[in-house]
């Protein structure tokens, strides 16, 4: 696991910080604490004056503001805001001077009676009723005060009128004034002095409003709108609030309600020798210069990882058993790692939800490469927080992609769940004054410390507990748009409707994501990228059930599929599968989907709903009565299309790609030093996401093998796409895929690396687990690969190449592949000249070999046979690390598999040879000792070598039985799901 | 953007660093690993001169106790085990936070599933059984030999209710190579020795 936190705009410092991290040799290093030391004062980037060039486009800032603001109950009353922190005193006097030229005599402060107004504050509420515009604008003339909010807001939106829209402008959008006009009328505002903060910061109008919004000062609470809750007299308090973290010094002068530092390192000492401990105990309840969210939280220090960020999961294990003990409310874990196959920490992870301790975790640094998720924020349990920068784009570093704990047979859940500041926010400084960080590190504490104060201001605390909090926080989330949900989760947080919905929360269920609409792009990506259609494999939706009346629940009977007949409901087929226990707090809804055959040649739109009922036991109920209940809908929508041709269609094989965790699966490119673990899930919608994309816009249609190759109807697809493959093969797949070939199914390889020799010097010791790894495969199973063709003639080798070369006018780049050591006679095959990296990693010795064959096109004898085509490295077709795309080569390749049009710039290139017969080169024997059975869906264990397992049963769907409705789904109000209040 | 890509196994990169690309000597792996095991020594080390301050108030006497409100062990997926040892059902939990000693699926000081080392595979049992009052004196037993890296636990649990619910959680008492359990079924210990290591 490591730390996550970093600054993107100092990549050199951040690289130097990260190899001597690696000098100092330690395992658990997550992210490094890196970040520029800004001058202490408040602020250093000036506020826009009055008539800035603010772009804030007037139609959206216009429309946010009528409707953020419009009731008016406490519409004297005017936030002050000034350049730094001030007494009150000196607030006083500021305020007075300031109006002292105007006729304004009828003023006052508004009295905070909360603990932090005993400590210098940014800010002040004044009560003005008379000559209010005039003495607004005199107080912002005002040297100290940098802003008045929120009817100076009103007057600028008003004044830009003129200047023009940005036509441009997503404000613009349509659904965005549903989204908040729906929102307003099931939700009226219940507390009005909510609308005296700036909602003005929400607008997610990110495009128009870029200009203005850079100039923020990065004060994160502020931005947020914590100072509406604090002058509502919530700050806090009450809550027991832990921080996992590299600790804190005792005298630090940012906090003043640390309740006990406790160390589980093997260090002696309870201080932060880094500042990432520091940083984030600030973000949560720092109450000076840069402010946390809850000033006069509990804070409960617990130092996990030492000065050289080392960690283990039994140093958690027994600080996370003292935060159960300590009844903790709400606990911050910057942290995380790729292995969610730790059960002990995993396990250790639902016992604290169990046990009402509210999780938020940083969803990883790993971005943007999809598939990067970390553990334990992947977790359904657990709030997954990612990372925004201050003008609302998803920032790089953020982790992405679905979670991978479901492959092969499922799908991945829609992680992170919601996404906040996380970029050049400022926290405080080790000993210190204020810093400002990059990382979700940083995401994650906004998010703690946010909850920290939400639920100080709750009055029956029993109604809070990681399923409420969660609900509340994702119903509230502000969209982002053009940004798809593996990135946003259900978008930005937002602390004030988030309060609103708390507050008025009823125990009950609720879905995330909480609709399918298949037809939405491109938040609903990837499944809106690709239509379906009759016989094509069942498009998965894993929906995650959140029951805020309970830590444990039930379905009750079956969840009911119906269709809407009038909108072709019945061309649907849904098929759903669950948890049997939602525990702790949540549970998975599978939802299959597929077109029935009456539709093999529709297109369309097809709609229908889901119906789930969950039940928990009712533990407070006076009456004991037995059960509470909570029935949700979840809409679906679908477009169909009719059966694309065969040659269209291409099957990828995910059954045969395993990845790390559980075992050591090294990567397929060697040079990635820092990154040697194959984690990223080898799927189309992980890490060969830009591949998908790319055949998408080709007009192939690419479907998942999640089942061994003797679970698909061949004659249904063009050609199957085996990529970097780490599993074995069970007999009858060898067999029933010579059948298919037989009978005119097509098959690409892209290999990878396998060389007993570099095995077994790349194993190396892992800290974490405290024992020596040695890798179960190589980049791919090259022998398995071997065995699966060796009918045709055909074998890779076991050398490992790399070199850059040209291949029909393309600069490719070849990162630690193998070659082609056997092909037919018959068959073209292309060699290049290329390093023997083989040599390089065992010897460190440099050659270079001429003539390496690398690619190889094969048409099978057999009347209406498929073609084969083999390529000796996935590198160029990978995210991960990938230096140069081959998208091109693809493109030939499925043009001759798919098509039977063999490229003329492959078959007449100067660099086809003689195809190799395998004379003069064993070919690769598997790694003797490997351990590739404990992680096989093919091997078990056996006296001497594994053997297969028996073949297993083919996945089998049980398609609800439709129950129709014969009503028309009038709109969707997709747009900000609220949970529902029940009265 | 490789610099931001620290994954979780450090050490893996540094070791493997040292093999490719600068062919150094398996010591410093070596150190690695040794180093490791002495952080876990650490862990481990029963420091004779020293002992735990524990504050245990141990309830005497017959279990027929009666209290108004019972303190429960709140996260269970279908079992609780309440302060007086009852183990029931989430359904025959009782308002006060008691189990209903008259449902079928109630009874008292239940060890069904623990083995003679002490270790459970259900933690709700492990901590009924633990609350039996015959094991007071191996929980004393225990609290005085209590490893250093327990310290910070057991010198805040205050009863006999509190120290079953943190002695029978998996802790780092319970694990191999750190993310496999050292016994996946009966990993719940109430006694004093770690689950019995079974082969990976």
């Amino acid at each position: 696991m490591y730390l996550y936190m970093g600054n993107d705009q100092k990549r050199t410092a951040v690289t130097m910080i990260v190899w001597l991290c690696l000098l100092v040799a330690f395992l658990g290093c997550r992210l490094p604490v890196v970040g520029t030391e800004e001058d202490s004062g408040p602020f250093s980037t000036p506020f826009p004056s009055l008539n800035a060039d603010a772009l804030l486009s007037p139609n959206c800032s216009q429309l946010t503001l009528k409707l953020d603001f419009s009731t008016k109950v406490v519409k004297h009353e005017y936030i002050v805001a000034f350049n730094g922190y001030f007494t009150a005193k000196a607030r006083s006097d500021f305020i007075s001077s300031a109006l002292r030229d105007v006729d304004a005599v009828n003023w006052r402060i508004v009295r905070r009676d909360n603990p932090a107004s005993d400590y210098p504050s940014d800010f002040e509420v004044v009560e003005i009723r008379q000559d209010t515009r005039s003495s607004l604008l005199t107080l912002q003339d005002h040297p100290y005060i940098k802003r008045v909010t929120p009817q100076r807001m009103v007057l600028r939106s008003l004044k830009l009128t003129d200047t023009g829209t940005d036509g441009a402008s997503p404000c613009n959008d349509t659904r965005w004034v549903q989204k908040w006009q729906s929102w307003q009328s099931s939700r009226p505002l219940r507390r009005t002095s909510l609308s005296l903060g700036s909602g003005f910061w929400h607008a997610t109008g990110r495009h128009s409003s870029r200009r203005l919004l850079r100039a923020i000062p990065r004060h994160v609470a502020q931005i947020l709108q914590a100072d509406v809750l604090w002058q509502m007299g919530h700050t806090g308090s009450g809550v027991k609030v832990a921080v996992f973290d590299t600790g804190l010094s005792e005298k630090h002068p940012h906090f003043k309600n640390v309740k006990e530092r406790t160390n589980w390192t093997n260090e002696k000492t309870l201080d932060d020798g880094l500042g990432h401990g520091t940083f984030v105990a600030g973000v949560i309840a720092s109450m000076r210069e840069c402010q946390g969210f809850a000033p006069d939280s509990e804070l409960h220090i617990f130092r996990v990882f030492t000065n050289n960020q080392v960690s283990y999961t039994s140093w958690f294990l027994d600080a996370f058993n003292y935060a159960i003990l300590k009844k903790i409310d709400v606990l911050n874990l910057s942290i995380g790692g790729p292995d969610f196959m730790d059960h002990p920490f995993v396990d250790k992870v639902w016992e604290l939800t169990a046990n009402k301790v509210i999780m938020v975790s940083a969803i990883g640094n790993d971005g943007p490469l999809y598939g990067t998720l970390n553990n334990p924020a992947d977790q359904m349990d657990v709030i997954g927080v990612g990372g925004i920068d201050f003008e609302d784009n998803i920032a790089r570093f953020s982790s992405r992609g679905m979670t991978t704990w479901e492959l092969p047979g499922g799908y991945g859940r829609v992680k992170p769940d919601i996404v906040t500041y996380g970029s050049g926010v400022r926290g405080s400084g080790l000993k210190e004054g204020c810093r400002s960080l990059s990382g979700t590190s940083v995401a994650s504490p906004v998010v703690a410390g946010a909850v920290t104060l939400l639920a100080s201001t709750v009055l029956n605390r029993e109604l809070v507990n990681p399923a409420s909090m969660k609900q509340a926080l994702i119903a509230s989330a502000r969209r982002l748009p053009g940004v798809n949900m593996f990135e946003q989760g259900h978008g930005k947080l937002d602390l004030l409707r988030a309060y609103q919905i708390l507050n008025s929360y009823k125990p009950q269920a609720s879905l995330s994501p909480s609709y399918i609409d298949l037809t939405e792009c491109p938040y609903m990506w990837p499944y809106c990228s690709q239509p379906i259609y009759y016989g094509g494999m069942p498009t998965i939706v894993n929906v995650t059930i959140l029951n805020g009346m309970g830590v444990t629940g039930r379905i009750v009977d079956k969840p009911i599929w119906q269709p809407y007949l009038p909108q072709n409901g019945d061309y649907v087929d849904v098929a759903v599968s669950y948890s049997p226990v939602l525990w702790p707090w949540a549970g998975y809804l599978a939802v299959s989907v597929s077109v029935a055959k009456k539709a093999a040649s529709w297109e369309g739109i097809a709609q229908g709903h889901v119906m789930v009922t969950v039940a928990s036991p009712a533990e407070n109920d006076v009456s004991n009565t037995g059960e509470m209940t909570s029935t949700v809908k979840l809409p679906v929508k679908v477009k169909i299309v009719p059966t694309p041709p065969r040659s269209k269609r291409i099957l990828w094989d995910q059954y045969h790609n395993l990845r790390y965790p559980p075992g050591y699966f090294p990567r397929d490119n060697l040079r990635m030093k820092n990154d040697p673990l194959d984690w990223n899930g080898d799927h189309i919608h992980t890490n060969f996401r830009d591949m998908y994309q790319h055949l998408r816009s080709m007009g192939y249609f690419v479907e998942v093998l999640g089942a061994p190759i003797t679970c698909f109807d061949a004659s249904q697809y063009g050609t199957l796409l085996m990529v970097d493959s780490e599993e074995e093969y069970f007999p009858e797949e060898i067999t029933k895929l010579r059948r298919d070939i037989d009978n005119g199914l097509s098959l690409i390889v892209f290999s990878d690396w396998y060389n007993t020799s570099v095995m077994r010097k790349v194993k190396f010791y892992d800290e974490n687990t405290r024992q020596w790894w040695m890798p179960d495969t190589g980049g791919a199973n090259v022998p398995a690969l071997n065995d699966l063709i060796a009918v045709w003639g055909m074998a890779f080798s076991d050398g490992l190449y790399e070199g850059d070369f040209t291949m029909a006018d393309h600069d490719m780049y070849y990162a630690s592949g193998c070659s082609i050591a056997r092909f037919p006679e018959d068959g073209i095959v292309i060699a290049q000249t290329l390093k023997d990296q083989g040599l390089e990693v065992l010897k460190q010795e440099t050659a270079v070999v001429e003539n390496v064959p690398v690619l190889g096109l094969y048409q099978t004898p057999s009347e209406g046979g498929g073609r084969i085509a083999l390529y000796g490295d996935s590198n160029c077709i990978d995210d991960s690390h990938r230096q140069k795309d081959c998208f091109w080569l693809l493109d030939a390749l499925l043009q001759y598999t798919s098509y039977s049009m063999t490229p003329p710039s492959l078959t007449h290139s100067k660099n086809r040879v003689v195809p190799p017969t395998g004379t003069d080169r064993p070919l690769p024997q598997r790694l003797e000792g490997n351990h590739l059975y404990r992680y096989s869906k093919v091997l078990e264990a056996h006296l001497g070598d594994p053997k297969p397992r028996p073949l297993p049963a083919c996945p089998h769907l049980s398609w609800a039985k439709p129950q129709p409705l014969n009503e028309t789904r009038k709109k969707y109000k997709y747009y900000m799901k609220i949970l529902k209040i029940r009265k | 953007t490789v610099s931001t890509k620290i994954l979780r196994k450090k050490r893996a990169e540094l070791s493997y660093l040292h093999h490719s690309l600068q062919q150094t000597s398996t010591n410093e792996s070596l150190t690695a690993e040794e180093r490791t095991i002495h952080d876990r020594t650490l862990l481990e080390v029963r420091d004779s001169d020293h002992h735990i301050q524990w504050k245990v108030q141990f309830i005497l006497g017959n279990s027929s106790r009666q209290i108004s409100q019972c303190r429960n062990s709140i996260q269970g997926k279908i079992l609780l085990t309440d302060e007086l040892g009852y183990v029931c059902e989430r359904k025959d939990l009782l308002v006060n936070g008691c189990c209903n000693v008259n449902a079928p699926s109630s009874s008292q000081y239940v060890c069904k599933s623990c083995l003679a080392n002490g270790c459970c595979s259900v933690y709700e049992y492990c901590v009924s059984c633990c609350l039996q009052p015959d094991k007071q004196p191996l929980l004393e037993h225990f609290l005085n030999r209590a490893a250093e890296g327990l310290q910070n636990l057991f010198t805040a649990v205050e009863d006999h209710f509190e120290l079953c619910l943190a002695k029978c959680r998996t802790s780092s008492q319970s694990v191999q190579h750190e993310n496999t359990y050292r016994n996946p079924q009966a990993k719940y210990c109430y006694g004093e020795s770690p689950p019995e290591l079974l082969p990976i």
